[in-house]
């Protein structure tokens, strides 16, 4: 009987491609919208979000506008539960959401190398660390610019060597290019020897966050400039705020085209349910019982919003995993990547919907009045 | 016991304010091997019998038995595996499958059944050979003329081994020329094959091949009681198996 089914699709290639095509538009857009709530998730969620601080100028939002003296990272190793501070320079090409935002990060090499989930798939350690102009980029970044080991990459003021290509297994870090600080902070118009725009402070495994942050502005306050530490995976959700009110809105979109899919997919197996109800009658006037009628209707559903959903989760994963898309503002980005997850829930989604879109047709096809069906011209 | 029994069968139909009620308290008995041909005006009921019979359709009342089976009292999914099991029906319009070649069209009985793949082919194999189409096997519906396509269906009819086969006007949209050969060819399976045959149809040609003719007008039986074997017209006896009539005569045509 799954003979009859894949052929009955067959016969009617124009309207089944057409529906598959639209399946797979929708369940495209469904896990985009899907991989940028988890990318956000993943920013905001998890060890590295909720086992390290970001301490920050007060009141100020955009790198560019905190300025906090670079010895404060002493100053914050003396509070326990402090396991090691990082001072970080920032710099970004545009502190507004923009989907192609690149953002410098200067630090120490050498901390960046021992701190960072980072992974050189180009380049060495060696040359970044020695050279003063030597950058390494992440991969979504290598990918967007098409940079490679050698090239000399500028934006703005800044002119970097690409030392390295970097993996990593933080999605975001790879929207990154890491330069040692001292060659941020002396770069034209930053004008931040002695400063940074951040600390970023890693805790040991017994410490609690809220209150090691509580103490570091305790302590700071006395300083030349008042700070804020918060956790974070909190700083970056504070500092992405009006995108993750965004994102917050896309879910809906993402609910909008699983209806859409249903509505499709429901449409095109009413029609052919329609058109074919003497079929139905027939089948059942040669033996076939009215649960089995269902079933084949509810295959021919499921076939067509799987085919669909699966080809379109299958482009939009292979996409993401191309594209190294990522949105980013104020120096933090949520990168849009392929995961196992995503894909499961793609196919998941498609067979659900597509049984759902099979429902009431299916009724139909089972419950149809033999004798007057089989009346139907 | 006869093989199809109906007893006091009833069935009416609304349409608008009127009530019509082409079957009143028909009794029938069909015993094994007949051939029983049924005709009538149009709308007395004929096709509504063999919907009743085939359990497609269900009577306002009465019995009606299959082979020791009460098949008004089964459900819609247990009719289904009756007809699977017990019933061919072979349709006016042929009524194929047009996505199913006519091998897959005549093997789909089959594969409500419990059998092997092997028991399948052989099956389908023999029932195309008995209509003759075995080298139309590939062909699909659309591909076949008229006279094949019905032929395809007769396969379709008998390839589960039915106990009964009806038969909706099945010389209905043929040709004169196929369809006597589709005349033949059900005589054969009832003869050859002793396949109990439920024919309804208009064509009287169609009717004389059959070992008994019925005529329904105004919701009673008249059977010929002529020669059966030569096919003359003869005369209709009123009331035969319509239990409680008296016996009368009346002319046909």
């Amino acid at each position: 009987m799954f003979t009859y089914v894949l052929k009955t699709l067959w016969r009617h290639r124009t309207r089944t491609l057409l529906t598959v095509t639209g399946a797979a538009v929708a369940m495209f857009v469904f896990c985009f919208v899907g991989s940028v709530q988890e990318g956000l998730q993943r920013l905001t969620t998890g060890s590295d979000a909720d086992r390290s601080l970001i301490v920050f100028q007060e009141n100020r939002f955009c790198p560019t506008t905190s300025r906090l003296p670079e010895d404060y990272s002493r100053k914050i190793k003396e509070i326990p539960g402090v396991r090691d501070v990082m001072p970080i320079q920032v710099w970004t090409n545009n502190c507004r959401a923009s989907l192609d935002i690149v953002v410098f990060n200067g630090a120490d090499p050498q901390q960046i190398k021992s701190t960072r989930p980072l992974t050189l798939t180009a380049g060495d350690w060696h040359a970044f660390s020695t050279q003063r102009d030597a950058a390494i980029v992440g991969r979504n970044v290598a990918q967007r610019r098409g940079l490679k080991t050698g090239d000399q990459f500028s934006i703005g003021d800044i002119s970097v060597k690409v030392a390295g290509v970097f993996q990593s297994t933080v999605p975001s870090e790879e929207n990154l290019i890491y330069t040692s600080l001292a060659f941020l902070q002396y770069t034209r118009g930053l004008d931040a020897a002695g400063l940074v725009t951040q600390h970023e402070v890693l805790l040991t495994d017994d410490a609690d966050p809220d209150r090691v942050a509580s103490e570091i502005d305790a302590k700071l306050r006395a300083g030349s400039v008042a700070t804020k530490t918060r956790r974070k995976g909190a700083f970056q959700a504070s500092t992405l705020s009006d995108l993750v009110d965004l994102i917050g809105f896309a879910h809906w979109l993402g609910y909008a085209c699983v209806g859409l899919v249903l509505s499709l997919v429901a449409t095109t197996t009413v029609m052919s349910v329609q058109d074919r109800i003497k079929e139905y009658a027939v089948l059942q006037t040669i033996g076939v019982r009215p649960l089995r009628a269902m079933r084949l209707v509810l295959t021919e559903s499921t076939i067509l919003c799987l085919v669909g959903g699966i080809a379109g989760t299958a482009l939009a994963m292979a996409a993401l995993a191309i594209g190294g898309f990522a949105i980013g503002a104020e120096g933090a980005t949520i990168a849009f990547r392929p995961s196992i997850g995503l894909a499961l829930t793609g196919a998941l989604v498609s067979l659900a919907v597509g049984i759902a879109a099979g429902l009431a047709p299916a009724i139909q096809a089972g419950t149809v009045p033999i004798v007057n069906a089989l009346r139907q011209a | 016991m006869a093989l199809v029994e109906l007893r006091g069968v009833s069935k009416s139909f609304r349409k608008g304010d009127e009530t019509i009620t082409p079957l009143d308290d028909i009794d029938l008995d069909i015993d094994a091997g007949d051939f029983v041909s049924l005709m009538g005006p149009s709308g007395t009921g004929k096709s509504t019998l063999l919907n009743l019979v085939s359990g497609i359709d269900r009577p306002d009342s009465g019995t009606i038995t299959v082979d020791g089976t009460e098949v008004t009292k089964l459900s819609r999914s247990k009719l289904a595996d009756w007809r699977a099991a017990n019933l061919g029906y072979i349709f006016q319009t042929h009524n194929l499958i047009p996505v199913l070649t006519a091998y897959e069209n005549v093997e789909l009985p089959t594969l409500l059944l419990n059998l092997s793949s092997t028991q399948r082919r052989q099956r389908v194999e023999l029932a195309l050979e008995a209509v003759g189409l075995s080298d139309r096997a590939d062909h699909y519906p659309r591909q076949l003329s008229g006279g094949q396509e019905q032929r395809v269906g007769i396969a379709r009819a008998i390839v589960a081994h039915p106990k009964v086969v009806v038969a909706d006007e099945p010389t209905g949209s043929l040709d004169t020329e196929t369809s006597e050969q589709v005349q033949v060819l059900l005589q054969r399976l009832n003869k050859e094959l002793d396949i109990t045959l439920l024919m309804v149809t208009h064509d009287r040609d169609a009717a004389s091949i059959a070992s008994r003719q019925l005529m329904l007008d105004r919701g009673k039986f008249l059977e010929r009681g002529g020669d059966k074997e030569s096919g003359s017209l003869g005369e209709w006896e009123v009331g035969v198996g319509n239990a409680g009539d008296s016996v009368a005569i009346k002319k046909f045509g």
